[in-house]
This record gives structure tokens, sequence and C-alpha cells, in this order.
């Protein structure tokens, strides 16, 4: 793999380069933080800006999150890893985001930490892929002969459970949150405005942070991201009270992978699962 | 007056304090310690840096109910909820956060509104301070020192505790501290060694330093005030910002909460809940107009309620530096990093 200090210095390259011939306007990449082991998701405007990018092992953000908060149209280069460039593919599949507008700056990494825990963010939280699925240009060397561990081997335990024992462990789990909704401000696919949460006309559940408003907040978030969930792990980690909320997630795309042979944010020749239909897909659900 | 435990023995006291009320004290969670209301002795448990959430919640719960109600029935029936008023224990509070209940006391209490149920609560609570272990390293993002905090600083708690080696030293600093202290009878009596030992270590408290920078309220309230149009500015400070809440929920100085009408069938609860300036629907006013549907402008009105609207009506910073806002953000906003711009900017 190449080394961070190297993929540092390719992204600052081609983001000035980039600006400086004008072919994006913005390029959505990772800041200096307050420390060396905290920087931040960064947007730099000017060919100045580019001196504060960074990267080092604790870029785990997803920076796709912030492409919704461009106008239609506007010209972005945008810095991601694998998972990464899946809700990047998954967004223009939605027609969020459009595949001319974007200079897709791909990052082959492994061992990426959680600034948080100081964790190695691996295939537990994550799809666990190493390599971008799409890009225009790659900032280092793919990495392969890596053996990474199935996105799914987490589930083994959760799936032990029965319907009961799930219910009572996502009760506990939901009881604890304190709807700050980090997590669907984390997330990528999490764009919806408004979402049903804040509408008070119909008011889809209560404010305060108990059930069932909790479990109708994160039962109806996990199953709007049914088959759009790219499995990038961000929700988990900005959880500020630890919710695995990567377990639903992970279960709701193995069923989705296993009735519709599809991966979320694979290619950008896919339709969004549940927005289509072929006569060979599964009857799994009816039966 | 100075007594001491041993701090294996720190479940015995929590029982003796159990008994004479409610004890809130530090809880090991998965992600983390919590003050929570203690079951058993056992749980608490002084092996942290600092709680997750702030201590404001002892006196400001998340949720609060105030009445239930049925819709069609007459006032008269509605039953407003009890405030439970047994003493209470508010246990290894640190001294940034003890300082926070003051900043606090000016909106429910000192400002001409009083509530009822935080001065209620705050009456009935004993604050037990407590020292942070000088032997540890300082957390990154604490800036308590530029609030003028220090990290061993006995001003505001009830009776203030420090650790001495594997004793743990509690002083009473207020009247209601020394009545409280003889009365906890598994305490022993401190000896001469152990006062110069709490004295020297609330000096030593001054020379363990957090991020430090020199802060004039009059040049940093006016200095917000300045560049509240520099939109550049703000879009700049807030380009990764997420606009969740957890800055304000884990804030032991953010104060904002909503009435909530919970209602089914007929019946009903009207409860306070905290509520964040973060969140897109905190300003969305009836009409549907929305003044701030900006993050900047979310993130701006954060920082210049803290830091300068707060000196101009009451005259204090509303930020004690305890650095739970920057530890707890998900994309790693840092407060201080942002004030120190400012000022440059």
């Amino acid at each position: 793999m190449t080394d961070f200090k190297k993929i540092e210095e390719n992204l600052k390259t081609e983001s000035r380069r980039l600006l400086k011939e004008g072919l994006v306007t913005v390029v959505l990449a990772y800041g200096k933080g307050f420390d060396e082991n905290h920087p931040m998701p960064y947007a730099a405007k000017t060919i100045a800006d580019v001196d504060s990018i960074v990267f080092n092992e604790y870029c785990n953000y997803n920076m796709a999150r912030y492409l919704v908060r461009y106008p239609q149209g506007t010209k972005i280069a945008i810095a991601v890893k694998a998972a990464d460039s899946r809700a990047v593919i998954q967004l223009i599949q939605e027609e969020k985001v459009k595949r001319e507008n974007l200079v897709i700056l791909g990052i082959p990494v492994q061992g990426m930490k959680n600034p948080k825990t100081g964790e190695v963010i691996d295939s537990k939280t994550t799809c666990g892929m190493y390599n971008p699925v799409l890009y225009d240009i790659l900032l280092g060397e793919e990495v392969h002969g890596v053996k990474s561990a199935s996105p799914y081997d987490v589930l083994a335990e959760y799936e032990k459970m029965d319907k009961d024992a799930r219910w009572e462990f996502w009760k506990g789990q939901l009881d604890k949150c304190i709807r700050c909704y980090a997590c669907r401000k984390a997330c990528p696919m999490c764009y919806c405005d408004p979402c049903f949460i804040d509408q008070s006309k119909p008011k889809w559940a209560d404010k305060e942070p108990q059930s069932p408003g909790n479990m109708m907040y994160h039962l109806t978030r996990f199953h709007h991201l049914a088959g759009r969930c790219i499995d990038c792990g961000e929700c988990s980690r900005a959880c500020p009270v630890d919710i695995p909320l990567y377990l639903f997630h992970k279960k709701v795309a193995k069923e989705c992978e296993e009735m519709f042979n599809q991966q979320a944010g694979m290619s950008i020749e896919d339709k969004p699962v549940l927005v289509d239909f072929r006569v060979e897909d599964s009857d799994k659900i009816l039966e | 007056m100075l007594k001491k435990i041993a701090i294996e023995k720190i479940s015995q006291l929590a029982a003796v304090l159990m008994e004479k009320g409610t004890l809130l004290a530090p809880v090991k969670e998965v992600s983390g310690h919590n003050f929570a209301e203690i079951k058993d002795p056992k749980q608490v448990d002084l092996d942290f840096y600092n709680t997750i959430m702030s201590p404001k919640g002892a006196f400001f719960p998340h949720k609060e109910d105030f009445v239930k109600y049925k819709i069609g029935k007459p006032l008269s029936e509605v039953e407003p909820a009890v405030l439970n008023l047994k003493p209470a224990f508010l246990f290894g509070v640190r001294p940034c956060d003890v300082k926070s209940f003051e900043i606090m006391d000016i909106h429910f209490d000192a400002a001409g509104i009083i509530d009822p149920y935080w001065r209620f609560r705050r009456e009935a609570t004993t604050i037990f301070g407590y020292a942070y272990d000088l032997s540890q390293p300082v957390d990154s993002a604490d800036f308590y020192n530029t609030l003028g905090i220090y990290a061993a600083d006995p001003e505001g708690s009830d009776i203030f505790m420090v650790k001495k080696d594997k004793e743990l030293l509690l002083k009473a600093i207020t009247k209601k501290g020394e009545n409280l202290l003889p009365e906890l009878t598994v305490l022993k009596d401190g000896i001469t060694a152990d006062e110069k030992y709490f004295t020297e270590y609330v000096n030593k408290g001054k020379e363990y330093k957090t991020r430090f920078m020199t802060l004039d309220q009059e040049v940093v309230a006016k200095k917000l005030e300045d560049i509240f149009d520099n939109t550049d500015f703000w879009t700049k400070m807030s380009a990764a910002c997420l606009s969740c809440g957890i800055c304000t929920f884990v804030c032991p100085t953010c104060y904002c909460f909503d009435i909530c009408d919970d209602t089914l069938f007929g019946k009903g609860t009207r409860r306070r809940v905290w509520d964040a300036c973060m969140f897109t629907d905190f300003t969305l006013e009836a009409s549907g107009h929305n003044p701030r549907t900006q993050v900047y402008q979310r993130l701006r009105q954060k920082i210049c309620h803290k830091y300068s609207y707060h000196i101009r009506k009451y005259g204090v910073i509303s930020c004690v530096g305890c650095g739970r806002c920057t530890r707890h953000c998900p994309v790693n906003i840092d407060i201080y990093s942002i004030v120190e711009a400012a000022l440059k900017a």
C-alpha cells in the first residue's frame, strides 16, 4: 500500500491542478483538525486552501455525505476510500449527483483508525474493502493480496438470536439513544429534506429519548436504507452512545444481496434494488 | 473539616449516602462513564476522566413531565407531576462541571424567571466535587484553563474530593457540606498531613495545564458581533459540521428545550425535552419560515450565543471548557479553534 504521506502529497497535487485548471470549484477532502489525531472533513475552494489538506489513518470520514450540500451542477472533486466510492455510486444511481460533475479521487487504503477509540476499522463495522470501486484518478497503488473477512461475518452472533431475542436486543440498544441524530447526519444516504422524524404534521414520533419514539426513528431509518446502505460504518462511529447500528444495516444488506443478487453502490448502471423490478427477482418474501 | 476513606471502600460511602437519599454518581457504561442514579453501591466507579454526558441532567433532565391531562376535561382535573424531593447527592463532579451549575443558575433561577424544577433539585442536592487526577495526562480537547477554571478548584462544590494514592480525601467547603460530612460515619478523620496534601493538591491543580488562550470577554463579544456577517468565515468554520445535536446534548451549559404534548386517545402528557440549536427545525416558525436554514447559521448561533450574546446579557461566557463538544463531535469540530480563528478573522 502507498503510505499515507505519499497519498496526502498526491491528493494535494491533484487538488491544486483541478482547482487551477478550473475543472472543479471545490475539493472535498480532509483537513487539519485541532490536533494530528483529529483531522476533519474539509472543503478546499482555492489553491491556498489546499495547503490545509491532510491524509492520515484517522481520515475515516465519508465525504460523499457532503455532496448533496452543493447545488446540482457544481463541479466537485471528491476524495473517496472504498466504501465512500460506493456511496458516490449510490448517489449517482439515485440521481442526487451527476457523474459528469464529479472528479473522483480514489484512495486505496487499509488500516484506517477510529479517532475516538484508536481501533482499526475493518469488516466488522464496514464493508471491509480496500480499493475504491469507481474513480477518475487513483492516488496510490491498489491494495491486493490482503485477505479481508466477509462483512457479514460479524452477523453470526446476531443471527443466532430468535425473533424475540432480537427484539429485546434492539429495545435495549435503542433505549440508549439520546436522539442527537448524528447517525442520520453522518450517513451519506440520509438526505431527505425534511427527514420524517422532523415533521410535525403528521408527527411520526415523540421527541423524548425513549421508546416508542426511539424505535420509530431507528426502525424507519433502518428500512429507509434497505438496499441503499453501502456499509461505510459512519453512523456507528458517529454515535455517542455506541449503538451497533451497523448490525441492522448489514443484516438487511445481506438479505438484499441474497434476494436480488446485488450489492448497493457497486455500479452506476444498477438501479437501487427497491426501485427496480426484474422478472427473475426472488419471491422469497411472499412465500 | 477533612475526612477520608479508602477508595476500595467507596461502595460503603455510597451505601450510606443511598440511605440518606438519592445518589447520582459516575457509572461505567459500554461507551464510557455517565452519571446515573445508583441502585447498587458497587456501581459507583471513580476511575474515569470525565463523563460523556454532563451532570446537568441531575437538575435538568433530558425529559421532564409537567402535567398529565385528558382532552375535554376541565383544568382542575389536570395532574401536575410530583417532584421527588428526597435529599440528593451528586457525587464525583469535575471542577469545570461544578462551575457550569453557576452559569445554569442564571437561566433557571437568577434571571427573573424561577424554574421550580431546577431550583428544588438544586436545593435538595449536595455536590461532591472531584479534582482531576493530576498524575494522568490532560485530554487534548479540554480547555477549562482558558475560562479561568483549574483542575482542582473546590469552589462551587459543597464537599470537595481529591485522590491521595489509594485514599479519597473529602473536605467540606460550604455550610451544607459541613453539616453532612460528620454524618457520614464510614469516613475517618483526616490527619494534618492530609490537610497539607489537600491544600497542596488544590494549588498544584493550577499547574495542570489545558489548552489556553487569553480571552478578554469584551474583546471576544465585540469581535463576534463584528464578524456576524462574514459569511465566508462561518461557511468555512462549518464546512464539516453535520448539524447533529451531540455538542449541545453533552454540553453542561446548553439549556434549550422544547415543550411537547404527547397525546394518545384523548390522554396526554405535557413535558419538556432538550432541544438543540443545531437542529433544522429548532427555528422553524409556524408560518413555515425558517430564519436559520443553513448549517453555518446554526453553528454561528451556537458560538455567538456562548461567546458573545451571553456575555452581553449576563456578563459571563456560557462555556466551561470541559471539552465534551470537541471530544464527542463525530467530525472533530473544535469550539476552541473556532473562537481562536474568530479572534484572528
